[in-house]
This record gives structure tokens, sequence and C-alpha cells, in this order.
């Protein structure tokens, strides 16, 4: 199954070339080209070939990690990708860790006593937080640190890889990483409640109840491995998104991961690059919801073990 | 006077529904003060969006410009309204064509199942996987020139197989009822059966569904238009004036504040007046 | 209370607020229950008897209910204690058998778990120790290769086989008061007598009282000493469980053994339903609560609501301006 869906990927990320106006050779190499050139190109990408000739090629080189070498930067896609992949990942895992850091207490919290005081704040809050989209995030969070604040704001030239100089490192990807952060919070958060409190009301609450046993141990040793499924379900498409949406985010403040990366080749009609990047993302958001969905399998024990 | 029988029954006509709260109709009246003003932008009284008047560069809100204008000298608050054109139309019409071809598909397969449904469904969960985000961007960055119409049509069929999964999942809770059975077993025919069984039951999360719908594609539309994929400028649409106003945003912060206030504000209701739906319409929603 | 008492109830009365009313699902119950001694609640559904149960063990849930009056288990008084109060008990003294196993158990949490965490939370023991005591316990409600067992989940199991793990859950402190909230009602019939029998045997073993709640007389006629049957959250009718099957006052509880199939009966025999339902506790009327599906119902019966009295013998009460005559034969 999960195979068949990245096969689909692939062949649909090959063909996105084929799939624009004009033939593959002046879409890559622009419309000014002549025939001279664009005959040479037919030859080294054995463009004369049937398609699905192409395509095996195509595959074999991609399973050995050569994406092709990008007709405008001159540097092999693979190689690009590799370098821009990790920031994403890095961004990911401190937005995610802050986000279940405050969304899981907090869910917990409400769902021991819904409707009070916090419970109110944080469901309309969130529920606000919800409707505001993550460039607009952005770009306030920008107005207020950046410029209200007068601390300076940093771009791709202040990016530092962790390995070097982990302070700038984590300076520079705090406002992007604190944006993906609240998106995702506002999701867990209620995804959690909302099923912590239904979880609640089930019987077997009750009974631990009757046992003696402590509020506090009923709601982390009773209540949230049930509650949990629905919020792994939740994170993984939200990670999954947030791979594929963190784009906007990375643009905006000139983060050089895989989104700036994107876009900057779309802008540049790098298309080799271009088909690499969603190769990668789409296969990675597909692993990333399998992964998920084979830890929520180990979670619930109800899910049928044939 | 004696107790009857029938007054002791213990399941009386249900009392009227809670009502839906002032809130709630203050969302409403949000949203359709917003569509009118989209309908009917040429008709009030709003100086030109794309008159530029250089007299009046990044001037705060005032009497002459409720909102003041931009760097270019242009009205804001006239800009924001013609703005909200783009976003409520690519809005209603990517959803319209989502629910369009999704919403029929996924009823028809839940209901009929069959070989029918396996290929269908196989198919739409392929495209599924696929994060459509990015199928999005690169499709428009390489459609050009730049086109409502075809901000619309992309969005739209994106959208489609999540409509399609989730009108088939909400179909296939109904359709297993008992009720439904007990139709068939009448004698209902199909058709029927899809129209007063199927259609009012899957009717409410369809609506709630579709209302969601919107604020996310109006939120989509919101973040092409930071990568430069939306309509193109000068025409206002409350992303392209949000991305526009990041250069000049120190002096003059009233170029983000506007577009960005009218954009939050839109969807806020929209996902309220979602939201509410939902729990109105919902009677396992667990009520405290 | 008295040293020979376990359970001492005095005019409880539970109140639910919902966003319709005041719904009175128990009101103005009195009762005492000695020590290893059975007592049968016998009633409709919507009586009150589950919400009873709880009530009297505090259970009932946090928000949007008032209890008033007093009940005391060993001394202790229940009514108004806090929820950290009532912990000290729970499970200690007084422990429930759920109705359903399928969702009274935890179904992420193996069932050994289930049953020494209580050892482990309240009475201290180490985890080794109270794996043992678990393991005894699943032997004692008579499940085969406990060792095993121990390490399964409840969705593994049967329905008679959950019951029994409910069952070892709610025993494995040793408390004096088992209240069993009809305990069998989800079961197949011939696991029912299974776990009745179970708990009969287990009553012995452990010297423990049991308040046995259900809507099925069958159940009550060989296991209680005495019976309470309840309608409307009030008790209508009480006694020794001889005196209510063979000499029972009130017209309900005539209708109610009436409706019951047996055995002895021919086959196809019409069942007799007791016309009617129970009454909306939110719209109570006037008189006594059963009085419009009565049969023999007087005007007194609609406009006055009966209190319990004393019948001719000690110990039996019940509430009915109309009540059957007094007979001598058994029914």
């Amino acid at each position: 199954m999960l195979l068949g869906i990245v096969f689909v990927i692939s062949v649909g990320s090959f063909y996105l070339i084929h799939l624009l106006p004009g033939d593959p050779a002046t879409v890559i190499l622009g419309t000014g080209a002549t025939p001279a050139a664009k005959a040479v190109l037919y030859q080294q990408l054995g463009l004369n070939k049937p398609i699905y000739l192409q395509y095996f090629t195509w595959i074999g080189n991609v399973l050995h990690g050569h994406l092709g070498t990008s007709f405008i930067s001159q540097t092999p896609v693979a190689q690009t990708i590799r370098l821009a992949f990790p920031i994403d990942l890095e961004m990911i895992v401190i937005s995610q860790i802050i986000a279940f850091g405050f969304a899981i207490p907090a869910a917990m919290k409400s769902a021991r006593k819904p409707n009070g005081l916090m419970d109110r704040f944080l469901s309309a809050g969130s529920f606000t937080l919800l409707s505001v989209p993550p460039f607009i995030i952005i770009v306030l969070l920008v107005l207020l640190v950046a410029i209200k604040l007068n601390i300076p704001h940093t771009g791709p030239s202040s990016y530092v890889g962790l390995g070097q100089d982990w302070i700038t490192n984590l300076e520079s990807l705090a406002l992007p990483s604190f944006t993906l952060a609240i998106a995702s919070f506002v999701v867990y958060y209620r995804v959690l409640r909302s099923d912590l409190i239904a979880t609640l009301q089930e019987e077997f609450i009750t009974m631990a109840r009757s046992k003696g046993i402590s509020q506090r141990r009923i709601m982390w040793r009773h209540a949230f491995r049930p509650s949990s499924v629905a919020l792994l379900g939740s994170a993984g498409v939200n990670i999954g998104g947030l791979l594929a949406g963190g784009f906007v985010v990375q643009y905006l403040l000139a983060i050089p991961g895989l989104g700036y990366t994107l876009i900057s080749a779309i802008n540049m009609s790098d298309y080799l690059l271009v088909q690499g990047i969603v190769l990668i993302v789409s296969v990675s958001v597909v692993l990333i919801n399998f992964i998920f969905d084979f830890i929520i399998y180990l979670v619930d024990p109800r899910i049928s073990r044939e | 006077m004696s107790n009857t029988l029938e007054e002791t029954a213990v399941f009386e006509k249900p009392e009227k529904k809670e009502p839906m709260g002032p809130l709630f109709w203050i969302c409403v009246g949000w949203i359709a003060l917003n569509l009118l003003g989209a309908v009917f932008a040429n008709v009030l009284p709003l100086t030109n969006p794309l008159f530029e008047n250089y007299n009046v560069i990044n001037a705060g809100p005032s009497i002459h410009h409720f909102f003041g204008t931009d760097d270019l000298g242009r009205d804001i608050f006239s800009r924001v309204i013609y703005g909200s054109r783009v976003s409520i139309s690519v809005g209603i019409g990517a959803m319209l064509i989502g629910f369009g071809i999704g919403a029929p598909l996924g009823m028809l397969t839940a209901y009929r199942r069959g070989r029918l449904d396996t290929i269908v469904t196989t198919v739409m969960y392929v495209f599924l996987a696929f994060p459509a985000i990015i199928a999005t961007i690169a499709i428009l960055s390489f459609w050009t020139p730049r086109a409502l119409f075809k901000i619309i049509v992309v969005i739209g069929l994106a959208s489609v197989p999540l409509v399609y999964r989730v009108m088939r999942t909400a179909t296939m809770n109904v359709a297993t009822k008992d009720y439904v059975i007990a139709a068939k077993v009448q004698g209902a025919t199909d058709r029927r059966i899809l129209f007063k069984e199927l259609l009012p039951n899957v009717a409410p999360i369809a609506v709630s569904f579709l209302l969601i719908g919107i604020a996310s594609v109006i939120t989509l539309e919101g973040a092409l238009a930071f990568l430069g994929l939306s309509v193109n400028p000068p025409t206002p649409s409350w992303g392209n004036m949000i991305n526009e106003s990041r250069t000049v945003m120190a002096q003059n912060p009233w170029l983000v504040i506007f577009p960005s206030l009218a954009l939050c504000m839109f969807l806020l209701c929209l996902n309220f007046i979602g939201d509410r739906l939902r729990q109105h319409f919902d009677v396992t929603e667990v009520k405290l | 209370m008295s040293e020979n008492n376990i359970v001492e109830v005095e005019n409880l009365q539970t109140v639910f607020s919902t966003a319709a009313g005041d719904v009175p699902a128990v009101g103005g119950v009195s009762f005492t229950l000695g020590r290893n001694e059975t007592l049968g609640i016998v009633g409709e559904s919507g009586s009150g008897k589950t919400v009873l149960s709880r009530t009297i063990m505090g259970l009932q849930p946090r928000t949007n209910v008032t209890v008033t009056g007093s009940v005391k288990i060993n001394g202790f008084e229940v009514v108004g204690a806090s929820e950290k109060e009532k912990r000290s008990i729970w499970g200690t003294e007084v422990a429930m058998v759920f109705q359903d196993p399928m969702t009274s158990l935890n179904p992420t949490m193996k069932i050994g778990k289930q049953i020494d965490e209580a050892l482990r939370v309240r009475l201290g023991m180490s985890k080794a120790d109270a794996k043992k005591r678990a393991i005894e316990l699943l032997e004692l409600v008579g499940i085969p290769s406990p060792a095993e067992r121990y390490n399964a989940y409840p969705n593994a199991l049967s329905g008679g086989m959950r019951q029994r793990v409910v069952i070892a859950a709610a025993l494995a402190c040793s408390p004096k008061l088992l209240m069993a909230d009809e305990p069998t009602t989800g079961l197949d019939v011939t696991i029912q007598a299974q776990i009745l029998n179970l708990l009969d045997e287990l009553k012995e073993r452990l010297q423990m009282s049991v308040v046995l709640v259900t809507h099925d007389l069958g159940v009550v006629a060989t296991r209680t000493s005495r019976i309470i049957v309840m309608y409307a959250g009030r008790i209508v009718e009480t006694g020794t469980t001889e005196q209510v099957f063979n000499r029972h006052r009130m017209p309900y509880t005539k209708a109610l053994l009436e409706s019951s199939p047996r055995v002895a009966d021919a086959s196809h025999t019409r069942l007799k339903a007791i016309p009617g339902r129970p009454p909306n506790l939110l719209k109570l009327r006037d008189g006594c609560a059963f009085a419009p599906r009565c049969s023999f119902a007087t005007d007194k019966c609609h406009s006055q609501r009966p209190e319990l009295e004393e019948s001719v013998e000690t110990g039996h009460k019940f509430a009915c301006w109309n009540p059957l005559p007094i007979t001598g034969a058994a029914n």
C-alpha cells in the first residue's frame, strides 16, 4: 500500500515536466534555447526515448541518489536537498517540542476542570488563533519583535548550522519555530481536550475512581493513553502539513530550508530542482503519516492485530 | 384531575432546540456584510482602489480615508473592500468545484459500494497522500500569467479528494444506520433513499465542513499571495496587500493591520459558524 | 452507628440539575444493612436504583449533583465528604462491580495491572507482591491460567471472563461492602448464573455484605436476605425476601412479580407487562408516582403521596393507600 502510493508520487513528480506547456527541452532551457542546444539536451536526457523508459532511467538514478544536476546552479540536486532538508527537520522538531510541551499539560488541566477559567480562556484563545494564518502570525511577530522592540531579525546570511554555533542557530530558527509551534499547539490542544473530556465520561474511569485512585493518576495513567490516539492522528497530519506549509514561513524569513529553496527554484525556473524537492517532500509526508499510523497501532491494543 | 397514561410518557416532544446564541448571529451578520461589500463594491461610494494620490502617501486613518492610505496613496478602506472580492470568490468558487465534484461522488460511492467504490476511493486516497499545497504551488507557478479563475480551478480541484473523503465517511456512517436499512427493506428506491434519508442527515456535516473549507481555501489564497502566486498587483487582495505591506511596515503599520484584521475576522466568523453548526446538529456531542 | 450495621442510610436524596430543570433521581431513601447481609435493590430502568447505589458509595458525578441526607459506611459519613476523604474508603471498605464489563475495564491497560493498581497505590505493596496477589485474585474468581492472563488485554477476554476480572479488581483490597450494580445484565444467561454463584461464594469466603442492584427478580429471589423495591426514586416496599415475594402489599411489587417469566408457566403464556411507562422525574405530580399505571388506584392515590408504613409483620414496610390484602398463603 505504502509502496503503491510512493510509486504514484514518483510518477507524478517525474511527469511534472511533461505536464507543462511546451516540450521538455524548452521548459528546461527556456524559450530562448537554440535548436542545437535542444538537440544536445535531448541526447543527454534521453528525451527521444519512450516515456516509460525515461521514467525507469530516472527512477534508477533516484534510487542511487542521483536526482540530476540543476542546469541553473550547476550543483547536483541531491546535494542541494541534503543541505536544506535538515533545517526543515530542526524547525519541525523544535516547534513540535514546544507545541506538545504546552498542549498536553494544558489540555489535561482543562479536561479536569472543564469550563473553568483556564479552560474558557484557552479554548477561546486557541479558537481565535486557529483563524489566524501562520503567515499573518509571522508578519505580526516580525512587526512586533523586530521593529517595535528593535531586535535585529535574521536572514539567510545569519543562519548557521547547529554544529558550528548553536546559539545563533537557535536564535535564527526561534521565530519560525515559534510560529509553527503556535499553529500546532492550537490543533493539539483542541483535539486532546475534546478527546479527554469524552474519555473521562467512560465507565472505566468511574471504576478507577471507585478503587480509590487519585485524580492525577487517573488522568495520566487511565485517560491519557486512550485519548492519545486522536492526538497522534492529528499530529501525523499536522506534521505532514508543516513540512509542506512551513514553506511560506521559511520564505518570509529567508531561512534556507527546503521551502525557501523550492520557491527560489520555481522563481528561477530550475525545474529539475523543483522536481527533486517535490518528490522528496511528498515521499516524506507519506512516510510521516505511515510512521504515525504505526505508533497509533502500538499504543492502542483495540486496533486489530490480525 | 387524574394522571392519564399518556401523561406519564417519559419521552415528550423535544423542546425547542437551544438557541444559537448572539455571538453566532453576530458572525453571520459580519459574513453577510462582507458579502454585500464584495458584491456591491462598484455601486458604493468608494474611492477607486487603484487611484494613486501622491498627496496623501502613508496617511493614517482619517475622515477621508477610513483606513488610511498606502505608500502609493491608494485608499486602504476601498482596497480592503475590493480585496474581499478575491478572497470570497476564491473561497466560494473553489469550494463549489470541490463539493460539486467531490460530494456527489463521495455519497454515491459510499452508498453503492462495489467495484466503482474501490477504484475511485483508491485513486482519491492516492491523491490525498500527495500534499496538495505543493501541487498547488507547483502548478500555479508554472501556469502563467496569473488569473483569478486559474487559482479557483486549481485550488478547487485540489480540494476534491478531501471533500470526497469527508462526504464518503459521513454518508457511510448514515447509510449503515438501521433506519436506512429499514427504508430499503420497505422497498424505497435508491433515489428516494438518497434524497430523503441520506441527504438530510449528511447535510449538517456537509455544511459545517463547507464553511471550514472555505476558510481553509481563503487562507491558502493568502499564503499563495505571499509567494507571489495570487492575483497580480495592482488588483487588491487581502493576501497581497499584507504581503506588499511588509516592506513599509515600520513606517505605516496600518497597511498591515487593516487587511490582516479583515482577513482574520472573516475567517474567525466562518470557523465559528461552522463549529457551532456542527455542535448544534451533532447529537452525540458531549454536553457539559 | 450500630455495631452490627455496615451501612446506615437516612433520608438520602440525590438531585441532578439539568438544563431542563432539577431531577430528583433519589428522593428520601432510608435503610440499614447489617454485616454479612445481602440486600437486593429492585426496580425498573429509571427507578433510581443505579443512582442510589452510586450515591451510597459517593461515586455520583461531581458536578451538577446535590446530595443531602446521611450515609454511614462503617461509621464513615459519605455525604458531604470531600473526594479525597472518600478515597480513603473506596476500595478498602467499599467497592463496586459495574454493569458492563466491556466498558468498565480500561481497554488500553493489561488486566493484571488493573487489579494490582489498587494494591500498589492503596496498600503500598511492592510490584512483585502486588502481581502475586493479583494472580491469586484471578484464580479466586475462577480465571484459568491466571499467570498468563495477567498480561492479557480486556479485548482478548469473553464477557464472563471480563466480569470476573472486574470482580477481582473490586475485591483486591478486601472491602467489607460490595455494591454490585446489575452485575449480570450484560451477560449471556448461562454466564449470569455462574457470576452470581461466584459472588455468593466470595461473599461467604470473604465475609462481605453485598448490595445487589437489579431489575431481574429472579436474581434476588434466592440470593438476598432483604429486598428494597424502588419506584421513581423512592422505596415503595421493603422487607425480607420472603416477605416481599410472598406477602407483598404494594400493587407495584405484585405487577413486577407478575411480569417476570417463570419456568413453571405453561409455554406461550403471555407476559403481563405493566402498562404505561415510568414517570418523567422532571414533572412529578402529586400523589403516588405509580398511580397512573396502577389498577388499584383510588382518588387519594392520585392526590397524596403515601409514606412508608410498617405492615403487620416487623421489618416489612410499604407505601400505599390501597394496599393488597394481607394474605397468609404463598403467591
